[in-house]
C-alpha cells in the first residue's frame, strides 16, 4: 500500500512537472522565473496541512494519551519541516531576480522563518527527551502552541503591509488566476499531497517500529 | 522582464535534491528497522 502510494506520488510529480515546464505558459509579467510557483505555493499548502495533522495528533495524544497519535504527529512534522524550508527557499529564490532581493523581513517571510524554527525545535525537543511518554507530552504542548502561527502565516499579508503579494488561492475572493495556470498549481498540489501522504505513511513506520524495538 | 532560467532550474534541482534526499533517507531507516521496504 505504501509502496503504491509512493509510485503514484512520482507519477503525479512528472506530471506536475510536465504541467510546469510543458503546459502553463510562460506567465507574461514576470516571465518564466514564475514557474517556482509551481513549487512554492504546494509546499507550503503541504507544510499547512502536515502542521495540521501535528495539532491534530498532539491534540489526540492528550486527549487520550495513546501513543498512536504521538507518531502521526512527528511523522507529519518532519516532513511539514522539510516542505517549509522548501517553500522559504523556492521564494528566496524567486524573490532574487523579482523582488531584487534573497530575503526581506516581511510579515510573510518572517511568519514562514518562525514557522519553519518551532517545528525545528520540535524536533530537536523529541531527540533531547528520552522517556517516550514524557517525550511525547512535551511534544504535544509545542505541537498544539506551534500552530498557532499557521493562521498568522497565512493572515499576515493581510494584516500587515507586506512585500509579498495577498492569497491568490485560498482566499476570500474568486482566483484570479489564468485557467492554465490555476490547473498546473493543483496537479503539482495533488501531487506534492501525495509525496506527503507517502512520506507520513513511511515515517509512521519508522516511529512505530522504534517504539517496538524499546518496549 | 528576462527569464532568469538559472533561477528556475535552481529552484527546482534543490528541490529534488531535498524531497529525493529525505525519500532514500526514510527507506534506509525502515530497511536497518526491518520494516517493509
Amino acid at each position: 500500500m505504501t509502496r503504491a502510494l509512493g509510485w503514484l506520488a512520482a507519477v503525479a510529480l512528472v506530471i506536475g512537472l510536465g504541467a510546469a515546464f510543458g503546459y502553463a505558459p510562460r506567465e507574461a509579467v514576470q516571465g518564466n522565473v514564475q514557474r517556482i510557483m509551481y513549487l512554492h505555493v504546494p509546499a507550503v499548502l503541504t507544510a499547512y496541512l502536515a502542521f495540521a495533522l501535528v495539532f491534530m495528533g498532539s491534540l489526540g495524544f492528550l486527549f487520550t494519551r495513546r501513543m498512536g497519535w504521538d507518531r502521526l504527529a512527528v511523522a507529519a512534522a518532519e516532513p511539514g519541516v522539510l516542505f517549509t524550508g522548501l517553500t522559504i527557499v523556492s521564494g528566496s529564490i524567486w524573490g532574487k531576480p523579482t523582488w531584487g532581493t534573497w530575503w526581506t523581513w516581511d510579515a510573510r517571510l518572517t511568519s514562514t522563518a518562525v514557522l519553519f524554527l518551532v517545528y525545528v525545535g520540535y524536533l530537536l525537543l523529541r531527540g533531547m527527551v528520552d522517556e517516550s511518554d514524557r517525550r511525547a507530552r512535551y511534544a504535544a504542548v509545542v505541537g498544539i502552541l506551534g500552530a498557532a502561527n499557521i493562521p498568522i502565516v497565512h493572515f499576515s499579508v493581510k494584516w500587515w503591509r507586506a512585500l509579498h503579494q495577498p492569497s491568490t488561492i485560498l482566499g476570500p475572493e474568486p482566483s484570479p488566476i489564468a485557467a492554465p495556470i490555476a490547473f498546473t498549481l493543483l496537479v503539482n498540489w495533488i501531487a506534492f499531497t501525495l509525496l506527503f501522504f507517502y512520506f507520513l505513511a513511511r515515517r509512521a513506520e519508522i516511529a512505530r517500529l522504534e517504539d517496538s524495538h524499546a518496549g | 522582464m528576462p527569464d532568469n532560467w538559472g533561477y528556475v532550474f535552481a529552484a527546482y534541482a534543490l528541490a529534488a535534491i531535498a524531497l529525493g534526499a529525505y525519500w532514500r533517507r526514510l527507506a534506509r531507516r525502515v530497511k536497518s528497522l526491518g520494516g517493509t521496504r
